[in-house]
C-alpha cells in the first residue's frame, strides 16, 4: 500500500453515497467503488486516494486516531463525541436536525426532574444545562419515540428529518437543539503533514458545494 | 558500561537524548515523589491533561492522589529568587485521556523554566522544544501560536463572552462554517468574520506570518500578541529554525493558567501532538509567586511503538538440549556463540510464538 495516499473515511449507506458523489464531481474520485462486492478498502493508485466505508458513528475515531486523514461525519456525532479533530467543512447535504420532541400534552413548565430518552446523551445534558433543568437521561439505542407513549420518559432527544416517524406515533417537536448536516473532518497531525493535498481537497469540494448551491 | 544504541526502543532512546540535550543547556534534573494530597490537584484541575486523577486513603486519613502532572509540583516547590530556575524531568504520570481509556501510567518528559524570564529565555525553551522533536524524528514540525490573539481580536471584534468562548472553540476546530453563523447572530461585521477565518485558517511559516498578521485590523490585543509572536520570531530566526514552526493560531489553551506563547509538536506519522507547553505566568500568580513561567511536556507514550524496524527474530539459536547433555558443555557451548554475538535461547523443546533463525543440538555444535 502507498503510505503518502490521502485515507478517506466515508459513512456507510446513503449519506456516504451522496458525499463520495461529491468527492467525485470535485476531482477526488475512485473508479473501483463502482464495481461494488464486499470490499472495505477502494484505492485510486493514479490520485494516491484510499476509500473506506465504515459505520457513519466510527468515522470520527479512524479520523482522531489517524487510520484516515479525513473523514466525513454528521454534527450530531461530532456533538456527542466531542473528537480531536479539524471541521473543515460543511457539505450541506444529510440535513436534518437535533430536536426535543414529547406527546402533544406534554407540559414543559412542570418542575419535576425531567426524563430524557436519546441515544444522544452529552448533546441532551449540555443542552439542558445550557436551560438550567434538571433531567435525568436514559439512554437507549433505538425506536426512542416508544419511550414516552410508554411513560419511560417525559421527552426524547432525537434527530428529526422529515417528522412523519413522530408525527405517526403521536409526537411533537417542541424545540431545536441544533441542525445537523454532513462535514468534512481532518486528523490535526494529517492536516499539518499533509496540508497542500488537504487544502487542495478542501478547496475543490467548496467549489463544488458552491456550484450545487448556484444550481438549486 | 557501553550500551549498544540498537537495543533501545525510540522511548528509551528519547530519555537519553532529551536528559543530554537538557543538561547540556544548564538544566537540572527535577526528581519527585509519585504521591501528592489531592486537594492540591483539586484546586487547579483545569491546568492537568485529562479528566481524572486516580485517589487514595492514606493511612492517616488523607486524601491523596498519584501525580497526574509534574509541572505543578515544580512549581509549588519554586521559591522566590532572582535568578531562573531551570529545571527538566523524567516522571511517570497517572491519568485517564477519556472515560473509555481508564487510567494510565504515562512516561513524560518535559522542562520548566521559572523566575525572572525575558525574550531569551522565551526562545530557549521554544528552542529546545523544537531540538527535542528533531532529536526524535527530523521529519517534524512545531505550531505556535499566542493564547490572546484570537480572544484579545473577539473582544474587538465586539463578541460577548458566552460568544467568544463558543467562537474560539470554532477556531480550535478550523470550523468557520458554524463560527460564521453565530458571528452573524451576534451581529458580527462581515469584514470582521472574514478576519476571524483568515486567523483560524492561517498556516504559515512563522517567520512568514507575521507581516500578515500585522496587517489586519484585529485591535490592539490581538497586535500586542502579535507583536509578542513577531519578537520571538526575529530571535529564532538566529538558529534556523524557521521552516519547522508555523504559526497556527487554532491552538487554545486555558487562559486561567496560560498567559502568552503557547505550542504543540507533531512528528510524521503519529496523529496526534506528541509535545505541548507554553508561558503560563497566570499559575504562579495564583500560586501567589512572583515572576514568569515556561514549559513544556513530551509524552514520551506516544513514540512507543514508532520508527523501530520490527526484529526478524526473537534470537538467532535456539539450543535444544537433552538430558545426557552435561551443563558444563552447554554453558561452554553457549557461551562461545553468545561472545560470536549471536543469541541464544537454551530450551528443552521449541518455545511457541517465538521467532529463531535456526535450532542446534549439541551434537551439531562444533568443538
Amino acid at each position: 500500500m502507498d503510505n503518502n495516499a490521502l485515507n478517506i473515511a466515508l459513512p456507510k449507506g446513503r449519506s456516504g453515497d451522496k458525499v463520495f458523489s461529491l468527492f467525485e464531481q470535485a476531482g477526488y474520485g475512485c473508479p473501483e467503488i463502482h464495481e461494488g462486492g464486499r470490499r472495505l478498502i477502494f484505492e485510486n493508485k493514479e490520485n494516491s486516494l484510499r476509500f473506506f466505508f465504515v459505520k457513519p458513528s466510527d468515522v470520527a475515531i479512524y479520523v482522531e486516531r489517524g487510520a484516515a486523514d479525513v473523514g466525513v461525519a454528521g454534527r450530531d456525532i461530532l456533538l456527542e463525541y466531542s473528537p480531536d479533530v479539524y471541521e473543515l467543512l460543511d457539505f450541506g447535504v444529510s440535513r436534518c436536525r437535533m430536536s426535543v420532541s414529547a406527546l402533544a400534552d406534554f407540559n414543559a413548565e412542570d418542575k419535576k426532574i425531567l426524563k430524557v430518552a436519546t441515544k444522544f446523551p452529552h448533546i441532551a445534558r449540555d443542552y439542558y444545562a445550557s436551560q438550567v433543568r434538571d433531567i435525568d437521561i436514559i439512554y437507549l439505542n433505538g425506536s426512542i419515540e416508544l419511550a414516552p407513549i410508554l411513560g419511560l420518559s417525559d421527552v426524547i432527544v432525537d434527530i428529526v428529518e422529515t417528522g412523519e416517524t413522530l408525527r405517526e406515533n403521536g409526537l411533537v417537536e417542541y424545540e431545536t437543539i441544533v441542525d445537523i448536516s454532513a462535514r468534512l473532518i481532518a486528523n490535526k497531525a494529517s492536516y499539518k503533514f499533509k496540508y497542500d493535498r488537504l487544502t487542495k481537497l478542501t478547496k475543490s469540494l467548496l467549489a463544488v458545494i458552491e456550484k450545487g448551491k448556484e444550481n438549486d | 558500561m557501553e550500551y549498544k544504541v540498537k537495543l533501545l526502543s525510540t522511548v528509551e532512546k528519547a530519555v537519553f537524548d532529551l536528559r543530554e540535550l537538557y543538561r547540556s543547556y544548564g538544566y537540572s534534573q527535577f526528581s519527585v515523589g509519585k504521591f501528592e494530597e489531592y486537594d492540591f490537584y483539586a484546586q487547579n484541575k483545569s491546568f492537568i491533561t485529562g479528566d481524572s486523577i486516580l485517589t487514595f486513603t492514606d493511612m492517616d486519613g488523607t486524601l491523596m492522589a498519584l501525580k497526574p502532572d509534574i509541572t505543578l509540583s515544580i512549581i509549588k516547590s519554586t521559591k522566590a529568587s532572582p535568578a531562573l530556575r531551570k529545571v527538566y524531568y523524567n516522571e511517570n504520570v497517572y491519568r485517564a485521556q477519556n472515560a473509555s481509556s481508564g487510567f494510565r501510567e504515562i512516561t513524560q518528559t518535559g522542562l520548566e523554566c521559572v523566575g525572572p524570564l525575558d525574550v531569551y529565555s522565551v526562545c530557549e525553551v521554544i528552542m529546545l522544544s523544537a531540538m527535542s522533536l528533531e532529536k526524535v524524528n527530523s521529519d517534524y514540525l512545531l505550531d505556535i501560536s499566542h493564547i490572546g490573539l484570537v480572544p484579545g481580536f473577539l473582544e474587538y471584534a465586539g463578541a460577548d463572552r458566552e460568544s467568544a468562548k463558543k467562537l474560539i472553540e470554532f477556531a480550535g476546530e478550523k470550523n468557520l462554517h458554524d463560527a460564521a453563523i453565530l458571528c452573524r447572530s451576534i451581529g458580527m461585521g462581515e469584514g470582521h468574520i472574514k478576519t476571524l477565518g483568515k486567523l483560524m485558517h492561517m498556516r504559515t511559516r512563522l517567520c512568514d506570518a507575521l507581516d500578515e498578521l500585522q496587517g489586519l485590523d484585529i485591535g490592539e490585543k490581538a497586535l500586542a500578541a502579535a507583536n509578542e509572536l513577531s519578537e520571538i520570531s526575529e530571535n529564532l530566526s538566529a538558529i534556523e529554525l524557521g521552516d519547522k514552526i508555523f504559526l497556527d493560531l487554532s491552538l487554545g489553551g486555558d487562559m486561567r493558567y496560560y498567559n502568552g506563547v503557547i505550542f504543540r509538536g507533531f512528528i510524521s506519522g503519529i496523529p496526534t501532538a506528541v509535545l505541548s507547553g507554553g508561558r503560563y505566568d497566570t499559575l504562579l500568580r495564583k500560586m501567589k509567586k512572583d515572576g514568569g513561567a515556561i514549559g513544556f511536556a513530551f509524552y514520551l507514550d506516544m513514540l512507543t511503538g514508532h520508527f523501530e524496524e520490527p526484529e526478524k527474530y526473537d534470537f538467532d539459536i535456539l539450543l535444544i538440549k537433552n538430558g545426557n547433555d552435561p551443563p558444563a558443555e552447554i554453558l561452554k557451548a553457549v557461551k562461545k556463540l553468545s561472545d560470536q554475538g549471536k543469541r541464544v535461547r537454551v530450551d528443552v523443546s521449541e518455545p511457541e510464538g517465538l521467532k529463531y533463525e535456526k535450532s542446534l543440538t549439541m551434537g551439531e555444535i562444533d568443538g
